[in-house]
């Protein structure tokens, strides 16, 4: 299948069927998102849409990626999912595909593309933001497994999640990243307490993860003992490439929708064609990098200039926009004005989450322009 | 052209720009047959020579050359007056600028409205203009009272290809600005160590390469889904990073890139005017968004 064939016919197909598929009611809670969520991956799967671009042995019909970042454009732009809940698919099914053993992959991705489950990716903790290598949630070796004891944070939609990709301390710490090994855990194990963290833009995706001497079979252990993380560092590009465009996607939507009935006149029109040219670099960096994707690159450090032009983009995009809806962002109290203000809210996030602004910069500094080390 | 020859041809044309400048370089690029690669294969002959030409800070009449492939004319072409990407002419009299090679050519194309006229580059007042970049050899053009015979000609592709020529020339030069910095900040020593290990000159050229890429990003995209619209987002892309380059790298050059002993301030100088040929950054932005407020809709997006 190729992109030109499926383009088409899934859009034909969605006309059809977008008003079935549609949540009901207005802006929901965090249940109601998941429960659409699953909803539509179950009905696209069902239908083969959610299956093309995911490899055959992982329940997927095979082709390009690009299929993948199409139909995920398509799903967030007619609203009939929330670009971020939808994410982690595209984030965590690849790790599986590249690192579990091949039954694990085949038993568990197809889950995860059907909608049957909701998966979560235990990384940060409280005393691990940026540093990622000095993680601490420790998995020791008992005769039957991992037993893993710790704690993580700001893992989304942990609440919701049956599993977890996480990151564990198996090395000494001062092994930094070398002693660190990924595995796949059961959320309902025995040991594991979750806990929502509210957030100023009100929605509790966030949630803080306990894990008391949970055990997890040497089975579920993602790539070798110690190779974690390579595991994290393949991993985080994803975020970069599929999800950042249905992100970008989703930003072109609502500045759509806010040139709608934004009163042009208080607006500066050099604001507006700023915001509008944010967007569209970022649209033309993340094809770009989809499609070498598609050509078969590993995708690497560049990525973090995606993420770079992403945060700039979101957050001048709802700084017009909380300029331009000063009364619904400051005052209102309707689901339109909820929904502005919380988008607003969240976009002040996007130079701290998946890697903040500086570390991007450092990335870029070191990796990308061979700057040596940091004093 | 395939990859191999590609990059023999950029190579001889990175060549050319860094020893040739102005009549010397149109020479040379006569000689490297860069106007039939123009004809074969116009994204390769535009990108590659015009970035080149960015880098080395070189000049040449590549613009009138790439303009009047695209009105169907044999002539140097009048540009626009500082920020503006409307025709220079109204059919009568004409208020413009041309490149160095208006001066070298017999004939000067002025576009008015939907037509060309041809008209003998003596016909015309043309005067050197000196200003922040004298190396550029631009000139103002001025004349009233035209006579020539006229074809009909579209504007905006010239416009779009213009744009795309001179994004990529702004890449170029921000290449060029970014290497200056990079190399100072490895090599300048405070504090026992380089300059290059301070976070705060570290994340000045992490900056500069985002604005980098953005602008090659919207070019690469232009050239693969042609439209005017593309080329002049692109364009404002270009000039917009290309700002951005030179303030971090100023910075980064600090005491040295301030002197005329260091080459910095040339391409400072240089990318200053290019933005300002059709349209800059700011007015074409400006332009965008009372478009975006005016229509209330977004223009085509990039597809995948």
């Amino acid at each position: 299948m190729e992109l030109d064939e499926f383009r088409p016919a899934l859009d034909a197909w969605l006309d059809e069927h977008s008003a079935a598929l549609a949540p009901s009611g207005g802006v929901g809670t965090l249940d109601d998102e998941m429960a659409q969520l699953a909803k539509v991956k179950r009905a696209m799967f069902d239908a083969g849409w959610m299956r093309w671009g995911w490899p055959e042995r992982v329940g997927g019909l095979g082709g390009s990626p690009v299929l993948r970042a199409y139909l995920g454009e398509t799903l967030t732009t007619r609203d009939l999912v929330n670009a971020g809940g939808y994410s982690m698919t595209e984030v965590l099914a690849p790790t599986m595909i590249d690192y579990a053993r091949p039954e694990l992959a085949a038993e568990m991705v197809p889950m995860l593309l059907r909608g049957e489950e909701m998966w979560c990716q235990g990384f940060s903790e409280p005393g691990t933001g940026s540093n990622l290598a000095a993680l601490s949630c420790r998995a020791t070796r008992a005769d039957d497994g991992w037993r893993v004891t710790g704690q993580k944070v700001w893992t989304s939609y942990a609440q919701y999640a049956a599993r977890c990709v996480l990151l564990t301390r198996t090395g000494r710490t001062e092994s930094a990243h070398r002693g660190i090994t990924a595995m796949f855990v059961d959320m309902a194990s025995p040991g594991i307490t979750v806990r929502p963290l509210g957030t100023m833009h009100g929605g509790a995706e966030f949630c803080e993860v306990f894990f008391d001497d949970v055990p997890v079979s040497f089975d579920r252990t993602l790539g070798e003992e110690g190779q974690g993380w390579s595991v994290a560092m393949d991993l985080l590009p994803f975020e970069r490439s599929t999800s950042l465009w249905h992100r970008g996607a989703l930003l072109n939507r609502r500045l759509k929708q806010f040139l709608d009935v934004a009163d042009a006149e208080t607006l500066s029109a050099a604001e507006v064609g700023d915001v509008f040219l944010r967007l569209h670099a970022l649209r033309a960096r993340s094809r770009a990098t989809l499609n070498r994707m598609a050509a078969g690159d590993r995708l690497g450090p560049e990525t973090s200039v995606d993420k770079i032009l992403l945060a700039a983009a979101e957050q001048a995009l709802f700084d017009l926009v909380a300029a331009g809806f000063a009364d619904a962002v400051l005052l209102g109290d309707d689901a339109s004005s909820e929904r502005w203000r919380a988008e607003f809210l969240y976009s002040r996030a996007a130079t701290i989450y998946g890697g903040s602004a500086e570390i991007q910069r450092n990335i870029v500094a070191r990796r990308l322009l061979d700057l040596g080390a940091e004093a | 052209m395939d990859r191999e020859e590609l990059e023999l041809f950029r190579a001889g044309l990175a060549e050319a720009c860094s020893s040739h400048t102005g009549k010397a370089l149109d020479d040379a690029l006569d000689e490297l047959g860069w106007r039939d690669a123009l004809e074969a294969d116009r994204q390769a002959a535009v990108s590659a020579l015009f970035e080149e030409q960015g880098r080395a800070n070189a000049t040449s009449s590549a613009l009138d050359v790439v303009l009047a492939s695209a009105l169907g004319v044999d002539a140097a072409v009048v540009l626009p007056r500082l920020g503006r990407w409307d025709p220079p002419s109204d059919g009568v009299a004409v208020r413009g600028l041309g490149t160095g090679g208006l001066q070298r050519h017999n004939g000067a194309a002025v576009v008015a409205g939907d037509a060309v006229l041809i008209v003998d580059t003596t016909d015309l007042t043309l005067r050197p203009v000196g200003g922040l970049d004298p190396a550029l050899g631009l000139v103002a053009v001025e004349a009233d009272g035209l006579r020539a015979a006229t074809r009909p000609a579209t504007w905006t592709a010239a416009v779009a290809i213009g744009h795309l020529a001179l994004a990529h020339e702004l890449v170029g030069s921000s290449r060029a600005m970014l290497q200056l910095a990079r190399d100072h900040s490895l090599e300048r020593v405070q504090f026992g160590r380089p300059i290059a290990a301070f976070q705060a000159v570290r994340h000045r050229l992490a900056e500069t390469l985002v604005a980098i890429e953005a602008a090659e990003a919207a070019l690469g995209a232009a050239w693969e889904v042609e439209s005017p619209m593309n080329a002049a987002l692109a364009k404002a892309i270009a000039g917009g990073s290309a700002r951005t380059v030179a303030r971090h790298c100023q910075q980064v050059l600090a005491g040295i890139g301030f002197t005329t002993e260091h080459p910095f301030h040339r391409y400072l100088r240089r990318t200053l005017v290019l933005d300002g040929l059709l349209g800059d950054t700011r007015a074409l932005t400006k332009q965008l968004g009372q478009d975006l407020l005016r229509t209330r809709e977004l223009p085509p997006l990039l597809p995948l």
